[in-house]
């Protein structure tokens, strides 16, 4: 076989097609981890309250999303939802909505362990000075619990990134999907698939990078208060 | 409006699905078995003090951990044949991307326990004069080990549930059986309601297990 030579002008050549496609993969990101945020804060209090009304639902939800793939959530979203409830989905939406509540199931339980990884001590301690409940939780229980669950989140971000990747699978014109429809049809896989990769890794990294360097200042900022 | 539900048609098709489970069930645990054993490598490569043992692992660490697991079994499929000269079949390719995947994070996951023992462990195991392997083998490792399996395990899930991914390019996994079924029945709620459902009842069994059987080695410890 003829020896490979190397070619990625073909990237260059297409650039706008990637950036365009880069552009949905942020879009998509974005919203995702914003709805994650308010999502996970709401339903992390439910799974994280004593009252069966709340918990019950919230733990249900929780272990439902988070023992189911994602790319099943969409693809369910995409096919099966439509047919149930009689409208029709655009694939944009049903990506929105499955790797959405995948990330809000998540984003939950890193609330849900946030707040109980506090020690009993400190609510103790504020309801002695007769602070009620939701002083104690804003005043003293939620600015020691948000330090621990931003690095936890963090990650999950990255992993929000990631995962809309799968959208290319119901042809969302995301990154992915327009690097697979140029490699189809200019066949230049290699450097096309190297090329998309390389932008994932850059759209990724500076995320992780920012969780390195926030478990160093969290492990510094504990160890100087001993 | 009702929507009729209708199982009776997807039962009748039950042993395409279960191939399609069998499929989930060879790439799953295969890629496990294979990460793990990567892992460890790459662990030790990581930790290395030469460099040039060192510095390859965190850069395919790194990278593995980075993307997406869709594009780097696009790259193995489709891309890296181009260079290398060699095709590889869609249960190749799954395998190998799914287990250099699986290994970057699990390496992490060994590293952080080792790393999570505390000095005073090594230097008693020093002051005792163990040599550098007994100590590890002996002291470290046993500890270091218990806090590995939840991690452990939870990457092994994320493993399990990432095998869908290997639908789209074809091989015949659960999803991949579902979705052609589905087209063919024009069934998907019935069809892709039981594939989650598969999916959901395999991994939570699972986890129950894990979680009796840790209580258990735990009241034996005691």
């Amino acid at each position: 076989m003829d020896e490979f030579r190397w070619d990625f002008s073909v990237v260059f050549e297409y650039q706008a097609n990637l950036y365009r496609g880069l552009g949905v993969t942020f879009e998509l990101s974005i919203i995702i981890i914003l709805a994650s945020m308010v999502g996970g804060i709401i339903i992390g209090a439910g799974r994280y309250s004593k009252n069966r009304l709340f918990n019950w639902p919230a733990t249900a939800y929780i272990e439902l999303f988070r023992n189911t793939p994602v790319l099943i959530q969409i693809v369910w979203f995409y096919y099966a939802f439509p047919v149930l409830i009689g409208i029709q989905m655009e694939g944009f939406y049903a990506a929105l909505i499955g790797i959405g509540l995948n990330m809000i199931a998540y984003s939950a339980d890193i609330v849900r362990g946030g707040i109980q990884s506090i020690e009993k001590g400190q609510w103790e301690a504020a309801k002695a000075i007769g602070m009620n409940y939701f002083s104690v939780m804003r005043r003293v229980i939620l600015p020691q619990a948000l330090r621990r669950m931003i690095p936890p989140f963090t990650s999950r971000t990255v992993e929000a990134v990631k995962a809309t990747s799968l959208a290319s699978t119901i042809a969302v014109a995301e990154l992915l999907y327009e690097g697979q429809v140029l490699a189809n049809t200019v066949y230049r896989p290699f450097e096309l698939y190297t090329a998309i990769a390389v932008l994932y890794f850059f759209a990724t990294y500076p995320l992780v990078l920012f969780s390195y360097w926030l478990e160093r200042r969290l492990a510094i900022d504990s160890e100087m208060r001993l | 409006m009702g929507y009729e539900w209708e199982f009776g048609l997807v039962f009748k098709y039950w042993d395409v699905l279960f191939d399609g489970f069998l499929g989930t069930l060879r790439v799953g645990i295969v890629s496990l078995i294979l990460g793990a054993i990567g892992g460890l490598i790459l662990a030790l490569m990581r930790m290395s003090r030469y460099r040039l043992l060192s510095w390859p692992a965190i850069v395919l660490i790194e990278f593995f951990r980075t993307t997406p697991l869709l594009i780097q079994l696009f790259w193995i499929y489709f891309a890296l044949p181009v260079v290398i000269g060699i095709t590889f079949g869609a249960y190749a390719a799954c395998i190998i991307t799914l287990s250099v995947n699986s290994a970057a994070f699990f390496a992490e996951i060994f590293r952080a326990g080792i790393n999570s023992m505390e000095r005073s462990q090594w230097e008693g195991g020093k002051a005792l004069g163990m040599s550098q392997s007994t100590l590890m083998r002996r002291i470290i490792l046993p500890q270091a080990v218990r806090r590995m399996v939840p991690p452990f395990l939870e990457r092994s899930f994320e493993l399990m549930k990432g095998t869908t991914n290997v639908s789209a390019i074809a091989y015949a996994d659960l999803l991949y059986r579902a979705l052609e079924l589905s087209a063919r029945l024009y069934r998907p709620i019935e069809i892709l309601t039981l594939v989650a459902l598969v999916f959901f009842v395999m991994l939570t069994l699972t986890s129950m297990l894990v979680r009796f059987m840790e209580a258990r080695l735990d009241a034996a410890r005691l």
